[in-house]
């Protein structure tokens, strides 16, 4: 099994969730947490590679072949400026819907699937525009601070500028 | 009303095809050949499309064709002379028809006096022409019908008889004011009585009247006699029929019946010619069987006319055998067949002459419609044996056999030496599979192939707009436009054409007095060709007109930053240079070009289906622009190369031949960059790996030197590590979930799962000139 599937339980426990809390998939990157909204995330399959693209920024890790379309690979800790991810079998690509596109997140690995309530989630504190940009904002679990990913900034400005 | 936005979406795909035969047929006429059979084809088209108009309530555009048509039926007989002056605005008609249609898809709404000129020009010619007695038919007739009916008599021009309407005898229902004398042939007599149900399935007289008025000289009278004192009546009632008076010299029954079809069992319709030498009373009494019939709802009675009646009137009350007469009448029910029926009859009572006067089997009108439309359609091709596909259902099969055409590839790649040597007959069946998919993959790629010319033909009428807008004099010429071309490449080549036959037309093409200052012929031309050169497709368009100005152009790319002050990029750089994004060299914006979207978008729209675009210019004679199409968009012939780690496949199509750098010979140039010396040719040498900042491992000799042909027959020589081997894939989308990324045409799947990228060729020289530049 390469890939677990994650849509038919999507149902269920979002139907739990109501209409005040946000359900979560909680990944790592480091000793950091960071979470999506579940209804984004499509499919959680094992990094098996990626095909490199040219003129794209570092932390465009390639494309793969997910059942016969041409999915985009990010490298989510490229993307946080700390250096490319040097996967192994273990690192997870989180595929998701991102308006019309799929892509797959690279992260290294996928920790808790986690319910919040909206009224929880703080803002991302001014100061650092990477901060700003690439977060919706923060909530805590368990006394750990996760952030939310804001998918939309993650995968712009993919390409070079020559 | 979903069935109805069915109806409405093929009659638009009707009407785009008719237009397309539109064009086609007139581009013959203008040219000289202006015989009865592409008249009447132009006939028909008109037709059709006002039919389909009447039908949805499209009224202008009802209107408009029927002036139209109006004029072709006078031309078509001959009353009206094919003059050029008559072409050319049958030509704008076009326009306009095609105008309305484009309307009423989009559900936009024309201005009310949108092509009243040419209609009044219609009537014109034809009033002009056709003497006095056509004096209440002619365009205006249309829009008297827009206001209520009144039950006025108005006098037939050519009317002998005199169909009283005179409300006594309209009284008695079932009869017909007959004329007494034998008339000339030509004239019908229709009574009309909607049942209930004609309007509750929403249809509305009135457009089977305009569909009546369209057939000849015509004049409607409402009977309301039936309608009863207010207190009576009912709110969903029926109380009113027509009478109709029709004249048209070839009229025929089937023809009348037609227009009733869609109302077919909704009402009942009676027929009678007044045109034949028949004992005048087609009287049935009243309480025959019979003529009880109207009030039963499903039933039709028809008054038969002297083709399927004998002598015999109508029906015949005192049938001496009283049982078959007894059951025509119940014939209503819709499983019945009446045609059984009167066979039955015939065979119980043999010598009677009831039988035939049996209500007229349904089936009946049908052959005569045909035989009608044999007529006036006598050369429609009837070789042509087609059917309808849902295109998905196509491109099912398509992807289908694509991805069999991989397998079957990978198949092959796994046999090597050691299998082929133990497993011949295995070895066999392969390449029997080999051929056959390879055959399967024509027969549906020839499926989805069309003609270029369905493309093609909308472009003349765009000419004759720009020429129009800017004064210029522009002639047209197409060749190969029988060129075929898969469908989804077609779709995608219009925006393309549009924008590049605009250009030719607005920079190109200069004005008549500067032509003739230079000694050119006034009349500009602009060529559009397609042609087949291996597995792709040309289509090119030539313009007799200025060129490029070269200088003004490389002015712009300075002024915007597309190229470094300090670059002096050769004439065909600075050619291509016009596909650049926000590029325009128009003084000022016209509605036609020069926002500085069209170009650019010509070329991404070119890439996006895997081709690729050229420009040449020669200053004051003229340009080219080259657009280099694959014949297919589904499955691509490739080289799978390997430039450092990663697989990347370049189309076979361009490669010219590969050969080892150990062998080649490379020079340097003063850039620092390299060329190769290939049979006496200096080639521009890309190293692939380079480009793409990929790390390779290999020591130049061992690695390749592919050489591709670019537009314009400059070829490229691509250094790349390996050269794995040649395959067939299917190309998929890069930008589908990612973006486009440069010198990558797009991305396929191997055999393996992985993903392979196509290197777009013509995309590494033009990022070339764009990294020196910055």
């Amino acid at each position: 099994m390469e890939a677990l599937s994650l849509r038919e339980d999507n149902g269920d426990k979002t139907a739990l969730a109501g209409q005040n809390t946000l359900q979560l998939i909680a990944f790592s990157i480091g000793e950091q947490t960071y979470g999506v909204e579940i209804t984004t995330v499509r499919e959680i399959r094992a990094w098996n590679g990626a095909t490199p693209l040219p003129n794209t920024r570092e932390f465009v890790r390639g494309v793969i072949n997910l059942r016969g379309t041409i999915v985009p690979i990010f490298d989510l800790r490229a993307r946080f400026g700390d250096g490319q991810t040097s996967p192994t079998k273990n690192h997870v690509v989180v595929v998701m819907s991102v308006g019309d596109k799929w892509v797959g997140i690279l992260v290294d690995a996928v920790s808790d699937i986690l319910t919040v309530s909206r009224d929880d989630i703080h803002n991302v504190p001014e100061g650092n525009a990477i901060d700003t940009e690439l977060l919706n904002g923060i909530v805590t679990h368990d006394s750990r601070m996760v952030g939310l990913i804001d998918l939309h900034s993650v995968v712009s400005g993919a390409k070079l500028d020559a | 009303m979903s069935d109805l936005d069915d109806f409405k979406a093929t009659y638009f795909d009707e009407c785009s095809e008719l237009m397309n035969e539109l064009e086609e047929q007139f581009a013959a006429i203008e040219a000289g050949e202006r015989d009865a059979d592409r008249l009447n084809a132009v006939f028909r088209a008109i037709h059709s499309i006002k039919g389909g108009a009447g039908a949805f309530g499209f009224s202008g555009l009802v209107g408009f064709a029927h002036a139209y048509e109006t004029l072709l039926d006078y031309v078509r007989d001959g009353r009206v002379e094919m003059t050029d002056d008559v072409v050319s605005l049958c030509i704008r008609a076009n326009d306009i028809v095609a105008d309305h249609i484009n309307a009423a898809q989009t559900g936009e709404q024309l201005d009310a006096d949108y092509g009243m000129e040419e209609k009044q020009r219609f009537d014109a010619i034809a009033r002009g022409q056709s003497g006095q007695s056509d004096d209440e038919w002619s365009g205006e007739i249309i829009e008297e019908f827009d206001i209520e009916f009144t039950p006025v008599r108005v006098e037939l021009a050519v009317d002998k008889h005199e169909p009283e309407a005179a409300p006594a005898r309209a009284a008695e229902p079932d009869t017909f004011d007959a004329p007494p004398m034998p008339i000339e042939p030509g004239h019908w007599e229709v009574r009309f009585t909607p049942y209930r149900q004609l309007y509750a399935r929403a249809n509305d007289p009135l457009l089977l009247f305009r569909e009546l008025a369209a057939l000849g000289e015509f004049n409607v009278r409402a009977l309301l006699t039936d309608i009863p004192a207010l207190s009576d009546f009912e709110p969903f009632g029926v109380y009113c029929s027509w009478e109709i008076t029709l004249f048209a010299p070839d009229l025929t029954e089937a023809a009348i019946r037609e227009v009733f079809e869609f109302v077919d069992g909704d009402c009942s319709i009676e027929i009678v010619s007044l045109g034949h030498a028949v004992p005048p009373p087609a009287i049935a009494a009243p309480d025959t069987p019979a003529a009880a019939a109207p009030k039963a709802p499903q039933h039709e009675l028809m008054a038969l006319t002297e083709d399927e009646v004998a002598p015999t009137p109508t029906v015949a009350p005192a049938a001496p055998s009283p049982a078959p007469v007894a059951e025509v009448p119940k014939a209503d029910e819709p499983g019945l067949s009446f045609a059984d029926l009167a066979s039955e009859i015939v065979a119980t009572a043999p010598p009677r002459p009831v039988p035939v006067s049996a209500p007229k089997p349904p089936a009946a009108p049908k052959p005569a419609a045909q035989a009608e439309g044999g007529e006036d359609g006598g050369n429609r091709s009837v070789g042509v044996q087609s059917i309808r596909v849902d295109l998905d259902k196509v491109d099912r099969v398509v992807n289908m056999v694509s991805e069999l055409v991989i397998t079957q590839s990978m198949l092959t790649q796994q046999m090597d030496e050691n299998l082929r040597a133990r497993y011949t007959e295995l070895v066999r069946g392969l390449e029997v599979l080999a051929q056959t998919t390879r055959g399967l993959q024509d027969s549906v790629m020839a499926i989805r192939a069309q003609p270029v010319k369905s493309v093609f033909s909308r472009m003349p009428r765009l000419v004759r707009e720009l020429a129009t807008k800017t004064g210029k004099k522009i002639k047209l010429e197409t060749i190969g436009e029988n060129t075929e071309i898969d469908k989804t490449v077609i779709e995608q080549l219009s925006d393309p054409l549009t924008h590049m036959i605009r250009n030719s037309a607005d920079h190109g093409i200069e004005s008549p007095e500067k032509r003739k200052a230079m000694g050119k012929s006034e009349i500009g031309t602009i060529r559009l060709s397609a042609e087949q050169a291996g597995g792709n497709i040309l289509i090119i368009v030539e313009d007799d007109g200025a060129g490029i100005n070269r200088e003004k152009v490389l002015q712009l790319a300075r002024d915007k930053g597309l190229v470094a002050a300090d670059m002096t990029p050769t004439d065909e750089q600075i050619d291509q240079l016009i596909f650049a994004p926000g590029f325009s060299t128009a003084d000022a914006v016209s509605d036609i070009s020069g926002r500085g979207v069209g170009m650019d978008v010509v070329l991404s729209n070119i890439k996006k289906i895997g081709g690729s675009v050229h420009v040449r210019s020669w200053t004051g004679k003229g340009s080219r622009m080259t657009l280099r199409l694959p014949l297919t968009l589904a499955v691509l012939d490739v080289m799978l190369v390997k430039v450092g780690e990663s697989p990347y496949v370049l189309p076979l199509s361009s490669i010219v031949e590969t050969m080892q750098c150990s062998g080649a010979n490379f020079e340097r140039v003063p850039s620092g960059g390299q060329v190769l010396q290939v049979r006496g040719e200096y080639v521009q040498v890309i190293d692939v790996a380079q480009r793409f900042s990929m790390h390779s491992t290999k020591q130049l000799d061992d690695r390749f030197v592919v050489l591709c042909e670019s537009e314009g027959s400059q070829k490229v020589a691509l250094v790349v590590d390996d050269i794995i081997g040649q395959q067939q894939v299917v190309i998929k989308s890069l930008e589908e979930n990612f973006e486009q990324v440069d010198g990558i045409a797009g991305g396929t799947i191997l055999g393996d799962g992985n993903v392979a990228l196509i290197v777009d060729v013509q995309g590494l020289r033009a990022t070339h000139i764009h990294q020196k530049a910055a």
